[in-house]
């Protein structure tokens, strides 16, 4: 219920038609009595009044088919689409590159770095000959070790094979891209030869994780200390060398 | 879905009028009511109230011309920087130099929220509730702005604000 003289909160209610019956009637008969207020409510209408014929032509424009709802949904659809497809290319276009670089690089390390191939190469040279020339025999006044020392700063200590039968028979130093490399053969009673292999890192200072590989009849097992890096080599499935490399993985 | 593309397609008369009245340009208020279309739709499920359609749409609308007023704002500022000029044309003060002849013209002079709340009020007949809940102030002040709105209006109307300038020119 509205309580007289109406506050003007009432009258912009009376005006907006937001006063229910009862209170309508009472402000009505209120305005009847004081022509001063009514006035103010009554240009308060008018002014309501113009504003509606102002407006009412707006809402007769011609449609335009770009406002429709199901023209707009179809167009939210479409970017939505395109997004999607642009995503779908991104992460085409990042595996493609990822994976020809994996592959690049694939490619450079089995051509490049069969790690420690000239272990493998100067084994097949050598180490089978008897007759192959030696800078180091055991008739020599140094062992096989001082011969190793004289030419490698820090190298490893040589394996002590001779559990598994096999004791240093030559040795012989070869030339490789970095510096000079050397390798010692190792033999048992029944002639089957191991080398033991030592060079300067390859380019890069590629050093090796302790590792082996199989190359045709031959194995190699490799690892890398003191600034070489280290090979022992010999037939792949002979139980002797089988039991000679169980004795290189005790601490040399 | 086709049963509120019909509603949409309903109340979209009036979102085009109440986008005129806010921007007072027939080809950006249609500009304004694709993209506040475009919200409503991408929204529809998870955020509309209970409640009038039309209200909801409104608030929408005008939520979206503020925001892209205020950018708008803030690139003349930039510009200003740039000219020296300043741009208020729409920008309703007491130095205007135009005394506004009919209510129309002096509706145009009102700010943005003014002529938001007359055109709900009066011309749609939103309840004050429903504006109250557009503007998400309480009941009471959406009573006292309306208020103050339609006195400018109508002071606007009767041309009883002169300006300096127009004193001078006298």
């Amino acid at each position: 219920m509205i309580t007289l003289p109406p506050s003007e909160r009432d009258l912009h209610a009376y005006v907006d038609g937001q006063l229910d019956e009862a209170d309508r009637t009472t402000l009505q008969t209120y305005l009847a009595a004081h022509p001063d207020v009514a006035e103010q409510v009554l240009a308060w209408q008018r002014d309501a009044q113009s504003l509606r014929a102002a407006f009412s032509g707006e809402l007769h424009r011609v449609a335009n088919p770009e406002l429709d709802p199901a023209f707009i949904r179809q167009r939210l659809r479409r970017n939505r689409t395109r997004h999607y497809a642009s995503a779908a290319v991104l992460l085409i276009a990042v595996s493609v590159g990822g994976l020809s670089g994996w592959q690049a690089r694939e490619m450079t390390l089995v051509t490049g770095t069969l790690p420690m191939a000239d272990a493998v190469q100067a084994y097949r040279m050598f180490a089978v000959k008897d007759d192959m020339a030696s800078d180091w025999s055991p008739t020599k006044v140094s062992d096989a070790q001082g011969w190793l020392d004289s030419n490698f700063a820090q190298a490893n200590r040589l394996p002590d094979l001779a559990s598994a039968g096999f004791k240093p028979v030559s040795g012989r130093l070869t030339p490789t891209e970095q510096g000079a490399g050397a390798m010692v053969v190792y033999r048992d009673a029944q002639g089957r030869t191991l080398s033991f292999y030592i060079r300067p890192p390859g380019e890069r200072n590629h050093l090796l994780p302790r590792g082996s590989r199989r190359d045709g009849e031959l194995q190699a097992d490799y690892w890398s200390g003191s600034g070489y890096n280290y090979a022992m080599v010999g037939p792949a499935d002979d139980p002797a060398a089988q039991a000679a490399r169980q004795a290189l993985k005790n601490p040399i | 879905m086709n049963e509120l593309d019909e509603q949409l397609r309903e109340v979209l008369p009036r979102m085009r009028r109440f986008a005129v009245s806010l921007t007072r340009d027939p080809s950006s208020a249609d500009d304004l009511v694709q993209a506040s279309l475009e919200k409503a739709l991408s929204s529809w499920s998870s955020k509309r109230p209970e409640g009038d359609l039309r209200a909801w749409l409104f608030s929408i609308l005008y939520r979206q011309f503020l925001d892209a007023h205020r950018r708008s704002r803030r690139y003349s500022r930039m510009l200003e920087l740039f000219t020296g000029g300043k741009d208020d044309h729409f920008e309703p003060s007491v130095e205007r130099t135009v005394v506004a002849r009919s209510t129309l013209q002096a509706f145009e002079r009102l700010n943005t929220e003014q002529r938001a709340l007359l055109l709900w009020v009066s011309v749609e007949g939103l309840s004050y509730n429903e504006c109250a809940q557009i503007l998400d102030v309480p009941v009471g002040t959406v009573m006292s702005r309306l208020s103050r709105a339609r006195q400018a209006l109508r002071l606007l109307s009767d041309g009883e604000i002169t300006t300096p300038a127009l004193r001078i020119l006298k």
